[in-house]
């Protein structure tokens, strides 16, 4: 099999952002680490700077966004972020693609990249929370959001080059 | 871990048409963040605890309950330190801890909570990923992004065995290096996982656009759809009675309180 294939290939955008989509989902729902107004912090920020590193801002947009949402809507009870996950971790998604695709092997524009993306993701949640739930609960979320958002940084950059390494042709995926 | 979100049912709720429910879900949101007092939400709220027990039934409760009871106590304690005009209700030590606008604003965050909660819960239970793909395609979203939906969902259960047979890999090879059984790994001892989880699903990848290519995906022929939503009266009258249902949601915003 060709490992090779260009990446345009509509086919294989539409696999790689539905793969994509789902590593982001079981990352988020497998390791739930429970707080008190969000919910749970996770690893979905781990798939989404990985993906954002890995295959560009436009497959971590999509891919980011969707595998959330999945997520909020199989917990059951928070399916309501649902539409918001979407959009605030597009975002993320896209901003850190955007961001780290200035300098792709740079070290210090991935973590700029990382933190950037942190920063929409507790402010979007925050903002998001305070219409729901009030702005008191919602500022409580703000260091949990932030720790998530610190463990996908630093994990997400770590797994963008160790899988890059163990398995050359994903750098060509980029898109 | 769950890996569908629909519960099998046969009540009303499941038989109604899944585009409706959708679509009412944009006036159930909005009616909560009206200005309204929160003796009108009471009636909307209890509406849909009684619907989720009555389509799921009353065990279906707890479950979204024991999720959000840690919010709604949050609510409770910091709401009413930002909203402290209006009379004074309760007082400690000369320091006004309640006010009557705070008393207020806190029981319209619990029942907007409450009830954004058990409405989104309500619909998302009964609506199957089957049903939610074909209205997202009625409500035309392109081919392409309901593809993507689909094999996502397709995927997921494939990707939770997956990370279970890495994760009993990674603790057999390290049985005989460790003496104590740890309950939660470290953070740093989830990188092998998720580098060998990763590299599984992105070896997909190139195999799903393969299988997708030989589907006649990208040809410009006539695409025709193995299942499809149902048209014709019972569709009208689920229209019909959806278009009710938002008429009193959004009922409350046109009146003077």
């Amino acid at each position: 099999m060709n490992d090779e294939r260009p990446a345009l290939s509509p086919a294989f955008r539409i696999a790689s952002i539905a793969i994509l989509a789902a590593v982001t989902t079981v990352l988020t729902r497998v390791v739930q680490i429970p707080t008190v107004a969000r919910g749970y912090i996770n690893l979905g920020d781990v798939a989404i700077v990985f993906t954002a590193l890995t295959f560009g801002p436009f497959s971590a947009a999509l891919s980011g966004g969707l595998g959330t949402a999945l997520a909020d809507l199989l917990s059951g009870p928070f399916a309501f972020w649902a539409p918001i996950s979407l959009v605030v971790h597009g975002l993320q998604g896209l901003v850190v693609g955007v961001i780290a695709a200035a300098r792709p092997t740079n070290i210090v524009v991935r973590i700029i990249a990382g933190v950037a993306g942190m920063a929409i993701v507790a402010g979007g949640y925050f903002v998001a929370g305070g219409f729901i739930t009030g702005w008191g609960p919602s500022l409580v979320d703000v260091p949990a959001n932030i720790l998530q958002g610190g463990v996908g940084v630093v994990l997400g950059i770590l797994l963008a080059i160790a899988v890059a390494r163990a398995y050359p042709p994903v750098r060509q995926w980029k898109w | 871990m769950i890996v569908d979100f629909y519960k099998t049912g046969s009540s009303f709720l499941h038989r109604f048409d899944p585009r409706a429910k959708l679509i009412l879900l944009v006036p159930l949101f909005a009616c909560f963040f009206f200005r309204v007092p929160p003796s009108v939400l009471v009636p909307y709220c209890c509406a849909l605890i009684a619907l989720v027990a009555a389509t799921l039934g009353p065990g279906e409760l707890l479950s979204p309950l024991k999720a959000i009871g840690p919010v709604l106590v949050l609510i409770c304690l910091l709401t009413p330190p930002f909203h402290r005009t209006g009379t004074p209700l309760w007082q400690v030590a000369g320091v006004v801890v309640v006010t009557t606008d705070g008393a207020r604003e806190t029981t319209l965050m619990v029942l907007r909570f409450l009830g954004i909660t058990f409405g989104f819960f309500a619909v998302v239970r009964t609506v199957s990923p089957e049903d939610l793909v074909l209205s997202l395609r009625w409500f035309r979203l392109p081919y392409g992004a309901c593809l993507v939906v689909l094999i996502a969902l397709r995927t997921i259960p494939s990707l939770v065995g997956t990370w279970h047979n890495v994760q009993d890999a990674h603790r057999l090879r390290s049985a005989g290096q460790e003496r104590t059984r740890k309950r939660r790994l470290s953070l740093g001892a989830y990188m092998p996982l998720l580098t060998s989880v990763l590299i599984e699903a992105v070896k997909q990848i190139p195999v799903q656009a393969m299988a997708l290519e030989s589907r006649g995906y990208g040809r410009r022929t006539h695409r025709t759809s193995f299942a499809d939503l149902p048209t014709g009266p019972r569709a009208l009258r689920d229209a019909f009675i959806a278009l009710g249902i938002a008429m009193l949601f959004v009922a409350p915003a046109f009146i003077p309180w």
